[in-house]
């Protein structure tokens, strides 16, 4: 569409303003700008965005954080709950996971009518972490065997959908689960599970908690993603909103971060092809991104430790 | 249960006039038009404002004024036990239908007709006083969004327990089953637009608590001035002014 007019006379950039171009002919902006192999808010085509993580957002959930990729904001919070185990897994605990798109977060969701792509993220988030046991194991939830275990309910909440939705989604969702602490749970009389609160320590001398101490999950391996927009040769990392919704082939590469094996590939069709060479460019930009993310998680723990 | 202890010192150690700590952040949100974070002690609440922008659904446009949509959702996590249904349940039509109402009376909705303003709130965490929290973030949230109105709208909520009018109640004193009052004013016209009791309480208690609240009301909307202040200040020094 705009190659062949590149830079030439036909194209009215020197006539108008750069904002009324980029919103009248969108792909011939980041062409023009994908030609010097610079992106419009200055990266470089391979590079993410900026990444800040917050772990313990929410005070009243059991494990929270907040993960920001450039704009894009999602909060994730886990809250533990007890519940009587299934006949078939009476040592397993459950995760269950749910990720909103509330309004606030972009201008094209309106009210009563849930964002397209919601349910969408929501299976691939339930995929990436909750098969094959990714995140930990179902058997650390149990309580008590055949009678009680942990559920945990997982809840994301996007606040800013700035694009990248999936990359910023289930690094709060990771993160939220390395700041887990599981409650101090004790066995009552009549056989129930009873929460103790931290100030009842009597309590807890009388009856033998179940669990002795709030403890982390073991987490065993720790899954990180890099979505990449596809265009003709070019590869984006990390695309911002307008960028996706121009260019709309999308490649999403989840690696695990101690081994960088493979987790899930996802590329769900498109208008773009790609050839495996240009896949297992995507695969090398997740790896430098893998890295990236697991400096910025060691650094929110080690902050969250010292507190 | 004894609410305010003998020493005259609430159960988090207020004095019974004294409100909670304020903090709010105003462009939280990228993608909207105007946003801002409003905390009132451990209740923290986000509103977005879209608009002045086109009407999503023609025939319920309005060709002399612009229409103020309104929705308020509480996250899963923001009270202690979790929440089934957050959405869609009575309380949360309830308190849209009364912020929309709020906001409605004090936005210059002629300036903009055939237009559609949508307020959208979102509480992350609740111990009580929402419904006030949410109306002072909507307030910051159309101030950042620059749409005229008439003056900020400040809300906040006083009750009565163990004979004793208490400002600002958290969710225990909330749930004690005592009165709640909420009320929410135009400060700088001194005029009401929001006023809501549940429970019975004798018309002089009930004037002493409702002044209670409105000089909160007013402690707030001057919190909420020098924000937009120092905000304004901010910009100013980005633009280089």
């Amino acid at each position: 569409m705009g190659t062949s007019t590149n830079g030439k006379v036909n194209d009215f950039s020197s006539d108008m303003e750069v904002d009324a171009f980029r919103r009248l002919f969108p792909l011939r902006f980041h062409e023009r700008h994908l030609a010097e192999s610079i992106r419009p808010d200055g990266r470089p085509l391979g590079k993410a965005r900026d990444t800040t993580l917050v772990l313990g957002a929410v005070a009243s959930a059991n494990g929270s954080a907040l993960a920001k990729i450039g704009c894009t904001t999602m909060l994730a919070a886990i809250k533990m709950e007890v519940m009587a185990p299934t006949v078939e897994a009476p040592d397993e605990g459950c995760i269950a996971i749910e990720f909103h798109m509330p309004p606030i977060c972009s201008p094209l969701i309106r009210p009563g009518r849930p964002a397209e792509i919601a349910p969408v993220i929501s299976k691939q988030l339930s995929d990436t972490i909750l098969r094959q046991e990714i995140i930990c194991h179902y058997l650390e939830l149990s309580l008590v065997s055949g009678k009680a275990a942990w559920m945990a309910y997982l809840d994301i909440y996007c606040l800013d959908a700035d694009g990248a939705l999936f990359d910023a989604a289930l690094l709060s969702a990771v993160a939220a689960f390395s700041h887990l602490q599981v409650p101090v749970v004790s066995l009552n009389d009549d056989g129930r599970i009873v929460l103790i609160s931290e100030d009842n320590i009597a309590a807890m001398k009388e009856k033998e908690p179940v669990n002795k101490e709030k403890r982390k999950l073991k987490l065993d391996s720790v899954p990180f993603s890099l979505t990449c927009v596809l265009h003709k040769n070019h590869i984006l990392a990390d695309p911002t909103s307008e960028e996706e919704s121009i260019m709309e082939t999308f490649l999403t590469v989840v690696l695990d971060s101690s081994s960088f094996q493979l987790v899930s590939l996802n590329k769900p069709g498109g208008p773009g092809l790609a050839h495996t060479s240009a896949i297992q460019e995507c695969v090398e930009l997740a790896k430098l991104r893998v890295k990236e993310v697991q400096k910025i998680m060691n650094e929110a723990t080690s902050d969250m430790e010292q507190d | 249960m004894e609410y305010v202890n003998p020493e005259g010192l609430r159960l988090d150690g207020r004095r019974p006039m004294e409100m909670r700590q304020l903090h709010a952040e105003i462009g939280v949100v990228s993608k909207a038009d105007g946003s801002a974070v409003f905390e009132m002690g451990n209740t923290k609440v986000i509103a977005a404002v879209y608009g002045p922008r086109e009407v999503q659904n023609r025939s319920r446009q309005m060709n002399d004024q612009a229409l103020v949509r309104c929705e308020y959702n509480m996250a899963n996590f923001s009270t202690g036990d979790r929440m089934r249904k957050p959405k869609g349940d009575r309380r949360s039509t309830e308190i849209s239908l009364v912020i929309r109402q709020t906001m409605e009376a004090c936005i210059l909705t002629h300036l903009m007709p055939r237009s559609q303003i949508d307020i959208f709130v979102q509480v992350l965490q609740a111990d009580g006083g929402t419904r006030s929290a949410c109306i002072n973030a909507a307030t910051l949230a159309l101030a950042d969004a620059g749409i005229p109105m008439r003056d900020l709208v400040t809300s906040c909520s006083a009750g009565f327990l163990n004979g004793t009018p208490l400002l600002d109640l958290n969710y225990v004193e909330d749930s004690a089953g005592g009165p709640d009052v909420t009320v929410g004013i135009l400060p700088k016209l001194d005029k009401v637009t929001l006023l809501q009791m549940d429970a019975k309480l004798a018309m002089d208690t009930f004037e002493n608590v409702t002044q209670l609240a409105t000089e909160g009301c007013k402690a707030v909307a001057t919190d909420i001035r020098e924000i937009l202040l120092e905000h304004t200040k901010q910009l100013e020094f980005r633009r280089g002014l």
